[in-house]
């Protein structure tokens, strides 16, 4: 499955195969405690971030979207 | 099939061939709340295979529906509830569709689905014949949503027994397999 950003379908598959076995083998069973995937995740998640800004999509309420959409959104 | 079956495979539900409009899956944000339920903000891109002279005139990037979408899974409680909605670049015709996937209550080995879904269309003249039609599409949709999702458990299993096969050819210790058994 392809990402929405061309250069990141890399990213996301390294990215996936980590959550998918951590989803699997401890989410589901309880086990939450430390996430290995993190590093994985900020590497995609600032291509995906990228992408979506180039093409201009227009998803709300996201902050990473910037000060000028002047949306607000919980901190997580 | 389990809740934990289908949750897992819920996650990982692109592409498979009930849904081959679906081009493009990603992650916007993932967190684990403070109570312990996993939230994922994903981005589906979907391509509706629009005649190339369209696409000429409009442009490739306008060719493209996304549909942003809210999950919420809660190993305790063992719920997984999904929120979409459409994003276009017209917003005339939106769509909302909440699905909680939750354990049998009589039977472990099943999970029950629960799927509603809101049409909101701009514009009077056409309003309620495309609701119709997007009524009896969605529903037909909540039947092959069932169908893709027995399609990836059967290439997760498939997977695993792959897995399986190769480990006790080279492993006489199985406890390494045993990390992968289905509940």
């Amino acid at each position: 499955m392809n990402s929405v950003g061309e250069a990141c379908t890399e990213l996301k598959r390294e990215y996936d195969q980590c959550f998918n076995r951590w989803f699997a083998e401890k989410f589901l069973k309880g086990e939450s405690g430390g996430d290995p995937c993190g590093q994985l995740f900020k590497r995609y998640q600032l291509c995906v971030q990228k992408a979506i800004k180039e093409k201009e999509i227009p998803i709300e309420g996201l902050e990473f979207m910037g000060p000028s959409k002047g949306k607000t959104e919980n901190s997580t | 099939h389990p809740w934990e079956t289908v949750t897992t495979a819920a996650m990982q539900k692109y592409p498979n061939p009930m849904n081959p409009s679906v081009v493009g899956v990603d992650v916007l944000d993932r967190h684990v709340d403070p109570t312990g339920k996993l939230h994922s903000h994903r981005l589906l891109s979907t391509e509706w295979g629009i005649p190339s002279i369209v696409k000429s005139l409009i442009g490739t990037s306008r060719t493209k529906t996304y549909v942003q979408e809210h999950s919420v899974v809660d190993p305790v409680k063992k719920t997984m509830e999904l929120k979409s909605s459409n994003i276009s670049f017209t917003n005339l015709v939106s769509v909302d569709e909440r699905l909680v996937y939750k354990p049998h209550p009589h039977n472990p080995d099943k999970t029950i689905l629960t799927q509603e879904a809101i049409i909101s269309v701009k514009g009077v003249s056409l309003s309620s014949y495309l609701e119709g039609l997007m009524a009896n599409t969605i529903s037909s949709n909540a039947n092959k949503g069932r169908e893709a999702l027995e399609w990836v458990i059967n290439r997760l299993n498939a997977e695993i027994e792959e897995f399986t096969a190769s480990a006790r050819g080279t492993m006489r210790n199985s406890m390494a397999a045993a990390a992968f058994v289905e509940k």
